[in-house]
């Protein structure tokens, strides 16, 4: 059972993280290419909301090791 | 808004600020396990602060010059944050595993404290 649960957090959190850098990638992607001028501006947001968003997603892979190796 | 350059510095300063206080906290108090989890967490996370920096600059020249960029480089990420994880499993006796995960997430603290001070610093300035 131990890594079923595994499997299931690791799989989720993937799912989860790809979703939203996915979604923060692309519009960022689009306003570089509508606007280059802006890239620096762009960059940071992007800088910053991929290393919130990935955040939890690092937690479920710990709690997946945890549920794995423990 | 900044410069991802200045605020990687300034991230990296608050990082270094933070580990400095781990380590006194690690020679000073009788609290060793929980300090050399806090301090291997913190240290792994800030790799993966700078590993995302570094692909964000790639990935965005990359953008501006037309050419292909294929990742963001989040699984070597998860990558690093379950080999901590693992040398804290493997050894308990001198790494704590829940500081260990608490020190995982000090670069999204930093980057939280960072913002809100950037927002308070800007709302001071417009009120004035």
């Amino acid at each position: 059972m131990g890594a079923l649960a595994a499997a299931l957090a690791i799989g989720l959190a993937a799912l989860g993280a790809g979703i939203g850098n996915g979604l923060i990638v692309s519009k960022t992607v689009e306003g570089m290419a509508r606007q280059p001028e802006q890239a620096g501006m762009m960059r940071v947001t992007m800088f910053i909301g991929v290393g919130l968003v990935e955040a939890i997603p690092i937690m479920a892979v710990v709690i997946a090791f945890i549920a794995l190796f423990s | 808004m900044p410069d991802i350059g200045y605020l990687f510095k300034k991230y990296r300063q608050y990082l270094f600020y933070f580990l400095a206080l781990l380590v006194l906290g690690w020679g000073f108090t009788p609290y060793k396990t929980i300090f050399l989890g806090l301090i291997l967490g913190t240290t792994v996370s800030f790799i993966n602060l700078w590993l995302l920096y570094k692909k964000t600059i790639k990935f965005s020249e990359a953008i501006l010059n037309g050419k292909k960029a294929y990742s963001l480089g989040m699984l070597s990420r998860f990558a690093y944050a379950g080999l901590a994880i693992l040398i804290a499993i493997k050894f308990p006796n001198y790494f704590n595993i829940i500081a260990t995960v608490i020190g995982l997430l000090a670069s999204t603290g930093v980057i939280f404290g960072e913002y809100f001070l950037m927002f308070i610093t800007k709302r001071n300035q417009e009120e004035r």
